[in-house]
């Protein structure tokens, strides 16, 4: 056979005669891509994900079918080419249905991989739940203590039977377990070194994901204890510190990571040093400073936080405040009013402008309040603040809620003359807090420290992480910025720029907009209602700070393991679209509009053929008709509605198990095994 | 002395009313001869009927089946006998079409008398070759839409070896308003099976198909009439070999006009194209070497081997030669098909012999689904192949639509897209979900609920619908939307940035009121309402009112229009 | 397979057609006896009915109305006269009635351009509809079929 010479991408290169374009790249080591092409049967060329240009007449082509010739010049990979490829790949998406994660996954703000995790402890592997966590949570025995549960919030399973999965539990039983005995694999120290200033969850989750790239860091606490926020504001009840105690512990173990207290920034440490002492400075000094409730006398109140702070140096053995009144509606203004009705018999106020519904604070943490004697009055805003005979009386208006605000929340109006007074012995503000930025940084009209998004950097050598950065937020937010930072900080000693990667998501939608025929089940869910929560007994929690909740035990989990339907894409690990999209840049969103009709066939007992992923490549076609002669599977209707299926939708022949060519081929996860790898 | 009475019994004839004239004159000429010819193409003018007589031939139009009417038919009445305008007349140029409603479709002797089969019978004569070379002298172009010189074509096919060699007409015609081929097969199915077998001669091949559309059951009849009567003469016998000629209905698939659909469809599949190279001449039917032509280009053969290619090149233009047909449809007076000599203009056609009102038209679409739209300002130029595509149209196969200052053109854009998404076969992803990505974008437009960002769309989706697709189909998906954005750029933007369809047909754009001046409360329109939405005091609830256009058709007076959406009118104080 | 075999394949649509012909639609066992006929896959011959918009997968009326949705249909006002239909009938497109007798289908082009806008009942075309001549028709069909009834 003769040979040709033609140039791909400026390079020369010389093939046989009747080679495909795609074929004569990909031996000269240039990847074309392709959604469609399979070497084992004939050309299906539908993607038209290949396409290439030729230079010199302009027309366009897809390489897995185009005959190179003698002289071309191909164009395979300019800014035109890869426009069409990501118009290509865009098209794909929009009519793309699926979840490449579950929403839970999708939710955590630390993109741990949750459903993985609770696979593994539904499974019975409860130290691989603790590892796979802790790719992204370093907290786990705290955070699966205290962690608003993000996750089962948008839990798939609450469209069966509106209540999520107990996911947070997995991590809390996992950590309980196996947190002592688990070491992570740790590159060795190269030698560098940071100085981190804070040692609550930003500044703990920085170091960690330093050490695990073999960085040392120096994390100094201007407190007497670790922990910042999660030893002075989460009450003993919620987090035990003697459990918060064995979590930082295991940081000095991992050797390279050393906790100073008592240093203040300021006092006993100053930046300027840190930055030439150190190859790099974090700045995680958290949002500790509690606003006041702008009203006359607002002196007389104690700032929620710094009550808290207080509580916790006593060891949580504080003085009875009498009767309390506790003004604001946040998780702080929970933890206040639940901490009081642990020292005192009066009675414990909470007084918030609004009404429970648009109340910041978790719903569990008002439940248990409430149970706990908490007395709440809602719509009601405190005006001043007096003295009178060795009691505080708090004047106040009554509110009725007008149009949503900005926050999409109603705004509170007074009613006029509804002016009352009620009277306390304490008067707690539990409003907000706010940064103090450290002398010197760039701030934000909030007053945080302004940092670059891509790499957290204030300035110089100078990172931040941490409520400092974002404002008051919970611990696993404050622990994902931890992490983004400790990237940023490691690209910065490499000298490189930091980029994440790029990744897609296509998402059925929330549950609350979905019915139960929108979901696709690769197993029918089991029928069955979330395992509840043993909590201790009542009597202990308004007189104790013993830790209110029971950990799960092991055959309880594995019982709510049951309950997850294993939302993510079967195929998300080896799904060319998505790896596609991701490389061009193409997106869910670029072109709305109509999906499929939405049908799946989940019959077999180990295969799915779920049609909303399907991008009509063809290949199963082919390989089932061709390669395996057996033509099970054909093409239905024609455009936009065409679709892949067996005859009449029939269940495919369970010996389809031992071949499974067309579920290997399957470019995407619309033909796959259910049951998932994990990897 | 009348020889013969011949109705037009065409589709469009038929359509008109024609069955229920044959029936009746057959009735009541007696022992005159009645036959059913094809269609003259004066399609406005349905139903014909021509009366032959020894003092020469009478045409009369509209003819109505009463018995009386037909009695003063008979007795030539000089009141309803049609006469074709003489603009016409000078500006068309019959070369294919001749004998169309002249002749009894289904006998062969009479397409023999006028010179039926000469041209086979001379090529039967010839060398391959040099019939080849014949056609190559005609400069024939593909009259399917793509304009691919028919010669070259056949010499593609004559120069292959192999046991089979497969020849197809391609009668497939999809394109919404386009009847060109119909006609022919219908009128002139013999001129057509001539065609083909020249095409045989020429290039060898023995296996002959016509893929017809199956919604014209008239002419898969009148084809297959015509093959049994031409094999009961052997005049299908190819140098001492018999010709195999099928006709073999399509099923309802516009992609399969493209030639490799076409093919698969052939051979029982699913209708969808393959990549080109190989060609059907290099691998066709079931692997055998194929050629398909349109059915026009093979009626147009006859002639160029009786006449000469020569002679036929001498009508037309230097690269388009011959003459083309139109179905002339639209806002226009005489719709109908036409056969006009190539190079001739626009503005010639649809003024002069369709009686278009000049200044009442906006613009022509030609070339259907994949054609494009051609503003009035451009109606000089010249109808070529090539003159066209630089317009951003196509010659297509010969739909022309007389568009009326009275349509949106984004509405016609999105008609068309609707279509192309319909038939869209859904192999590439570019045509697949794109079509139905621009027409959902379009149906945002005209349901005033468009951006801007939506016409920037359009422009670049369509053109890369335009690259990134295998076949015909989705190559030129686009072209509607790509030439209305072009020379029609401010009605797309009125939709989008005032929420105003100046031809008030975009319904989500307009409003219907009654002139309480004009109105005259004669109950009509609240009669006719299926929505219950005009009040007694004869105001319309818009926001009820599904802009049927019901109460517009039956107002006696004029007095209820549509009107902007929220467009202020005057009122009765 | 063989090339006999092959041949005989491109016989499949005008099976089917026929099948149509007779039955007015294509039901599943059709095409499961079809398809060992001319020992094809199941899921293939299903493929090639799917495709083609002529074959019916469930009966039609016993009046099939055809809008003629062609250019020249569409530009006078098709889309006028499918939902005036519907509006009488109260059938959309696509659709047949509860009782069987009438079912409605857009359809791309019957050809008859010049007597726009245009349906056929049946095959048969009637041509330069307004609203008035049309309730009339159908209400001709509806009459005839009360008086066969």
């Amino acid at each position: 056979m003769s040979e040709i010479k033609l140039k791909i991408d400026g390079k020369e290169v010389i093939a046989p005669e009747g080679q495909t374009i795609l074929e004569v790249a990909r031996e000269n080591g240039i990847e074309i891509p392709t959604m469609c092409h399979e070497d084992r049967i004939s050309q299906t060329t539908s993607c038209f994900v290949c396409i290439v240009r030729e230079g010199k007449n302009g027309n366009w082509m897809p390489s897995c079918s185009a005959i190179a010739q003698d002289g071309m010049e191909v164009d395979a990979s300019s800014d035109a080419v890869r426009d069409m490829r990501r118009s290509a790949l865009d098209l794909l998406l929009s009519e793309h249905t699926g979840d490449c994660e579950a929403p839970c996954t999708i939710s955590c703000p630390a993109h741990a991989r949750v459903e993985e995790y609770v696979r593994a402890g539904r499974d019975g592997d409860l130290r691989k739940t603790l590892e796979i966590a802790k790719e992204r949570i370093p907290l786990p025995l705290s955070i699966g203590r205290v962690c608003p549960r993000f996750c089962e919030k948008d839990c798939r399973r609450n469209a069966l039977d509106n209540e999520g999965v107990a996911i947070n539990d997995f991590k809390r039983i996992s950590a309980d377990l196996y947190y002592d005995e688990y070491m992570e694999e740790r590159k060795d120290l190269t030698g560098q070194k940071v100085a981190i200033i804070g040692s609550g969850p930003a500044g703990l989750a920085a170091a960690y994901f330093l050490r695990l790239e073999g960085v040392a860091s120096d994390i100094y606490e201007k407190l007497p204890e670790t922990g910042g926020m999660l030893r002075y504001g989460i009450p003993e009840y919620r987090l035990p510190k003697k459990t918060l105690d064995r979590e930082i512990a295991h940081f000095e173990k991992m050797g390279g990571i050393k906790i100073f207290c008592n240093k203040e920034l300021g006092k006993d440490i100053e930046i300027e040093e840190l930055k030439k002492e150190y190859d790099a400075v974090i700045v995680a000094v958290g949002s500790w400073s509690a606003t006041g409730m702008r009203t006359e006398g607002e002196e007389l109140a104690r700032g929620g936080i710094d009550w808290l702070e207080e509580l916790a140096r006593k060891n949580w053995q504080g003085e009875d405040p009498g009767e309390t009144i506790v003004v604001g509606g946040g998780n702080t203004a929970m933890d206040c009013v639940r901490s009081a009705l642990r020292l005192t018999d009066k009675p414990v106020h909470c007084m918030y402008r609004r009404t429970e519904k648009e109340m910041p604070a978790e719903q569990i943490e008002i439940d248990e309040a409430r149970e706990e004697g908490a007395q709440f009055n809602f719509l009601t805003q405190p005006i001043k603040l007096r003295r009178e005979n060795g009691k505080l009386v708090l004047e106040c208006l009554r509110m009725e809620l007008g149009e949503p605000d900005a926050s999409g929340r109603r705004r509170p109006v007074p009613i006029e003359g509804s002016e009352f007074e009620v009277a306390a012995d304490t008067v707690i503000a539990a409003i907000g807090q706010k940064t103090i930025a450290p002398d010197g940084l760039p701030t934000n009209k909030w007053g945080d420290v302004d940092v670059e998004e891509a790499d957290c950097r204030a300035e110089g050598n100078v990172f931040a992480a941490g409520d400092c950065v974002s404002g008051p937020a919970t611990v696993v937010e404050a622990v994902e910025g931890g992490r983004r930072t400790a990237l940023g900080v490691l690209a910065y000693l490499k000298g490189e720029k930091c980029e994440l990667p790029r990744q897609i998501n296509v998402s059925r939608g929330h549950w609350q907009s979905l019915s139960e025929d929108d979901l696709v089940f690769l197993f029918d869910p089991e029928e069955m209602g979330r395992v509840p929560q043993r909590l201790i007994p009542l009597e202990e929690r308004t007189s104790t700070f013993k830790e209110v909740s029971h950990t799960f035990t092991e055959e309880e989990i594995y019982e709510e393991g049951k309950r997850c339907i294993e939302c993510s894409c079967t195929a998300k690990n080896d799904c060319r679209l998505k790896d596609y999209s991701e490389v061009y840049g193409a997106h869910p969103e670029t072109f709305g509009g109509e999906k499929g009709e939405p049908t799946y066939n989940a019959r077999h007992p180990h295969i799915i053929l779920d049609n909303g992923k399907c991008v009509k490549c063809g290949i199963c076609v082919k390989i089932c008709s061709e390669v395996v002669n057996d033509y099970l599977l054909g093409f239905k209707n024609r455009g936009f509605k065409t679709k892949v299926e067996t005859a009449f939708n029939t269940t495919l022949p369970e010996n389809c198990t031992e071949c499974g060519e067309c579920v290997e081929a399957c470019p995407v996860g619309a033909l796959d095994w259910k049951k998932k790898k994990d990897e | 002395m009348i020889k013969r009475i011949k109705v037009g019994m065409a589709s469009c004839g038929i359509a008109a009313g024609a069955g229920e004239v044959l029936e009746l004159l057959k009735e009541i000429a007696q022992d005159k001869e009645v036959v059913e010819v094809g269609c003259i193409g004066h399609c406005y003018a349905e139903p014909l009927v021509e009366v032959e007589t020894d003092s020469g031939n009478y045409i009369f139009e509209k003819v109505q089946p009463k018995e009386k009417d037909l009695q003063k038919l008979l007795e030539l009445d000089e009141f309803t006998r049609f006469q074709p305008h003489n603009l016409r007349i000078d500006k068309e140029r019959l070369l294919i079409t001749s004998l169309a409603g002249k002749i009894v479709p289904t006998s062969l002797d009479e397409y023999k008398d006028h010179k039926g089969y000469e041209g086979l019978k001379k090529a039967l004569e010839m060398k391959p070759d040099e019939i080849v070379e014949e056609v190559k002298t005609s400069k024939l172009r593909g009259r399917g839409g793509g304009g691919f010189p028919a010669g070259l074509k056949w010499s593609f096919l004559a120069a292959k070896e192999s046991e089979q060699k497969v020849l197809i007409c391609n009668a497939d015609e999809g394109d919404p308003g386009a009847f060109m081929d119909r006609t022919l097969m219908e009128s002139l199915p013999h001129q057509v099976i001539e065609g083909m077998l020249i095409g045989a001669k020429a290039t060898g091949a023995r296996k002959l198909f016509i893929y017809c559309r199956a919604e014209y059951p008239l002419a898969v009849k009148n084809l297959n009439i015509a093959i049994e009567q031409i094999e009961k003469e052997g005049l299908n016998i190819i140098d001492g070999e018999p010709v195999d000629i099928m006709v073999k209905e399509g099923a309802g698939a516009f992609v399969c006009g493209e030639e490799t659909a076409l093919i698969h469809s052939l051979e029982g599949k699913r209708g969808t194209p393959r990549y080109r190279p190989p060609y059907p001449t290099d691998y066709g039917f079931h692997g055998y070497p194929s050629a398909i032509n349109n059915v026009e280009t093979f009626a147009n053969v006859p002639f160029i081997v009786r006449e000469g290619g020569a002679k036929f090149a001498e009508t037309g233009t230097e690269n388009s030669t011959g003459t083309k047909l139109f179905a002339l449809a639209g806002d226009l007076k005489y719709s109908g098909l036409v056969e006009v000599p190539m190079g001739i203009s626009i503005g010639e056609v649809v003024y002069d012999i369709g009686g278009a009102e000049p200044g009442s038209v906006k613009a022509v679409q030609i070339g259907g689904p994949s054609g494009g739209c051609i503003p009035a300002d451009h109606f000089d130029t010249p109808i070529d192949y090539d003159s066209l595509t630089s317009l951003g149209a196509i010659m297509g196969s010969g739909g022309l639509i007389v568009i009326g200052n009275d349509r949106c053109m984004v509405e016609t854009a999105r008609y068309f897209l609707e279509f192309t998404t319909r038939e869209s076969c859904g192999k590439c992803t570019f045509c697949r979900i794109g079509t139905k990505r621009m027409l959902e974008t379009l149906e945002r437009i005209t349901g005033g609920e468009g951006s801007t960002e939506d016409v920037e769309l359009l422009s670049d989706l369509g053109n890369k619908i335009i690259r990134g697709s295998l076949c015909g189909l989705g190559q030129t998906a686009p072209n509607p939307v790509l030439s209305t954005l072009k020379y029609f750029n401010n009605e797309y933007l009125a939709h989008v940035e005032e929420g105003f369809c100046s031809a008030m047909e975009c319904k989500a754009l307009v409003d219907v009121f009654i002139d309480q001046e004009t109105c005259i409360e004669c109950g009509q329109c609240i009669k006719n309402c299926p929505v219950d939405c005009i009040s007694e005091d004869y105001v319309v609830d818009n926001e009820v009112c599904t802009r049927c256009n019901s109460c517009i058709e039956v107002c006696p007076v004029d007095a209820i229009a549509r009107i902007a959406k929220g467009g202020e009118v005057s009122v009765r104080n | 397979m063989s090339k006999e075999k092959v041949m005989e394949k491109s016989n499949l649509i005008k099976v089917l057609q026929t099948e149509q012909k007779k039955e007015g639609f294509i039901s599943d066992a059709a095409i499961e006896r079809i398809a060992e006929e001319f020992d094809l896959p199941v899921v293939e011959v299903e493929g090639v009915v799917s495709f083609y918009t002529q074959f019916k997968r469930v009966p039609p009326g016993k009046y099939q109305i055809m809008v003629c949705d062609g250019t020249a249909c569409h530009i006078i006002g098709s889309t006028l006269i499918l939902n005036w239909i519907t509006d009488d009938l109260g059938i959309k497109d696509g659709e047949t009635d509860e009782e069987g007798l009438f079912s409605l289908e857009s359809v791309a082009c019957l050809g008859c351009c010049s007597l726009a806008p245009v349906i056929s009942i049946n095959g048969k075309v009637y041509g330069k509809l307004d609203r008035k001549k049309l309730l009339k028709i159908i209400a001709d069909y509806k009459k005839k079929e009360a008086a066969g009834a």
